[in-house]
């Protein structure tokens, strides 16, 4: 005895059930068997679905990958996509949970620094996939008077990135992708936490490569100062530091800024 | 109403009736190096969203070739409607690479605030056939061009289907002035699967509105009590059947661009480029021959 007609809503709905939970009964009644167990059919597509989360999510952090090897990495990965699939078709915001996923995973509990480095790969996927944009050349600046450079707000390039780890995860990172098993093994986790700004360098076709460099406790504070939009002048009061012009200097040159044709408010206060 | 084509052949950037290549992320540097012959490229939209290497390769590769943005994301059978932000992302994507084609599928993936990532089998039915119809035309419209709709691979059909999968496609291409992506392969699988007629499917579409072949490998798989699905998932060499359709079908809508799909254990360029030629051997052939009167 079949089932009345589904409306298309009800049958897609049903569809993802099945293909994301494996609650495959009410699909499965819509779909002829010819032969072959519908459930089987069913399969195909959710081996297909699995395979290509899996796939973007090894794009997304291989240095994870890498440490837990592929097997753990790939049934994280299934796990992590049935708890938590994508919300759009780019796939570019799919593994942002996923480092958050291994923190909570008890079966990673034994790799303390395992959520840092996933965190760490996170931002490196973003700042490579950010969009293109003129950095602050420091000859914008060199126009201004000191009450207008004391009133900036900078903004960060959408290819620079700031995270605090726990961990040093730059060093783990570094060593993981280069196999260098003896630079791994020589790795103290008490050198931390770090501060890190995680960069693209380079445009147009040569942006495929990151920099990710370690800032000290006071080039932490001014920098995210900087990047959350207090103007100069409020920035530098709240991470007071004996090299501000040196830290500035560094961003400025290496295009950690964007140039925003409006980094002043409107109205000067 | 139906839109315009997108521009006269001779336009630069227009796909010529000749065999394309797809293009993955591991051919970038060769072709900005090396320059191959190859007519033209397709890739698929959603990989040349945003910023980054991969989109600065295309437009480098944009200004020599041309290019067919081809997409897996638009859902066009959600019955919930299509995601406008998506939309929104394909139209600058066509506003920055100028395509010669745009191209999407029969068959949906997000339903709910899930998306599947794969393409999903539409019943064919009433209902269906005027969800995408609808959404055909507010691609259409968005994009102000007409785009080409693929025939899917499929490995299911549902029971209260009513529409041959063929007049489905036949109907969407005749209510919305859009054109078909036929892809032979995708043919060739869903028939063997079903039991249908390649032939006969092929025979179905209206010629004029095709304006791309696809052609791929696929594999079989073994399942229980020694039966087998073919699966489309283009990786290897266009099969020798595939080869004879797409021949049939060239005789049936005339000489039409002919694209190389190969999308895992993706081979050196040099690989595409024989399969191309193949295909073009193929369209050599079609315009020596005698001239015969096309099916209506």
């Amino acid at each position: 005895m079949h089932p009345p007609a589904p409306t298309l809503h009800e049958l897609q709905r049903s569809l993802r059930d099945s293909l994301l939970h494996h609650a495959g009964d009410p699909a499965c009644a819509h779909v002829i068997a010819d032969g072959i167990d519908p459930a089987q059919r069913l399969g195909i597509y959710r081996h297909t679905i699995e395979s290509t989360l899996a796939r973007a999510l090894r794009l997304s952090f291989p240095a994870v990958r890498h440490l837990v090897g592929p097997e753990f990495f790939d049934g994280a990965a299934r796990l992590f996509a049935a708890e938590s699939p994508p919300h759009h078709a780019g796939l570019d915001q799919f593994g942002a949970g996923f480092p958050q996923f291994l923190a909570n995973l008890p079966q990673a509990a034994a790799l303390p620094y395992l959520a840092d480095l996933a965190r760490l790969e996170w931002q490196v996927d973003l700042v490579l996939h950010a969009r293109e944009a003129a950095p602050l050349a420091v000859e914008r600046l060199a126009h201004q008077d000191e009450s207008a450079l004391a009133a900036w707000r900078f903004e960060a390039h959408p290819a620079a990135r700031l995270l605090w780890c726990e961990f040093p995860a730059d060093a783990i990172w570094r060593a993981l992708l280069e196999r260098d098993d003896a630079a791994l093994a020589a790795i103290d986790l008490a050198d931390a936490p770090v501060g890190l700004l995680v960069h693209r360098s380079g445009g147009g076709i040569a942006a495929c490569s990151v920099d990710i460099v370690r800032l000290d406790a006071c080039a932490w504070r001014l920098t995210s100062a900087l990047f959350s939009g207090l103007p100069l002048h409020a920035a530098l009061e709240q991470a007071p530091c004996p090299d501000a012009h040196a830290v500035l200097a560094g961003h400025l040159a290496h295009g950690h800024f964007a140039d925003t044709c409006c980094a002043r408010p409107m109205f000067a206060p | 109403m139906k839109p315009p084509l997108a521009g006269p052949p001779d336009t630069p950037g227009a796909i010529p009736a000749q065999a394309g290549i797809g293009l993955r992320f591991r051919h970038h540097e060769v072709v900005v190096q090396a320059h191959p012959a190859v007519s033209w490229f397709e890739v698929h939209t959603e990989n040349y969203m945003g910023g980054g290497a991969a989109p600065a390769y295309l437009d480098a590769i944009r200004r020599d070739y041309p290019v067919s943005l081809h997409g897996v994301g638009l859902s066009l059978g959600s019955a919930e409607g299509i995601d406008a932000a998506h939309l929104a992302r394909v139209r600058l994507a066509v506003e920055r690479f100028a395509p010669g084609l745009v191209s999407e599928h029969l068959s949906w993936s997000a339903t709910g605030t899930t998306y599947l990532a794969d393409l999903l089998p539409l019943p064919m039915t009433e209902e269906a056939l005027s969800v995408v119809c609808r959404h055909v035309d507010q691609v259409q419209s968005c994009l102000r061009r007409r785009i080409l709709i693929e025939n899917p691979s499929t490995y299911l059909r549902f029971r209260h289907s009513t529409i041959p999968e063929w007049d489905f496609l036949a109907e969407v291409a005749r209510r919305t002035g859009c054109g078909l992506l036929c892809d032979v392969n995708n043919i060739y699988v869903s028939a063997s699967n079903h039991g249908w007629d390649g032939l006969a499917y092929l025979r179905a579409l209206p010629p004029a509105a095709v304006g791309e072949i696809h052609l791929a490998g696929h594999s079989v798989r073994q399942l229980d009590q020694g039966r087998t699905l073919r699966i489309d998932d283009h990786g290897s060499r266009v099969a020798a059947p595939v080869w004879a359709l797409y021949r049939a079908a060239l005789q049936h809508f005339g000489a039409v661009p002919a694209l190389i799909e190969w999308d895992t254990e993706v081979p050196p360029l040099s690989v595409l480029m024989e399969e191309a030629a193949s295909a073009d051997a193929a369209l050599e052939e079609l315009r020596h021959a005698p001239a015969r009167a096309h099916a209506a």
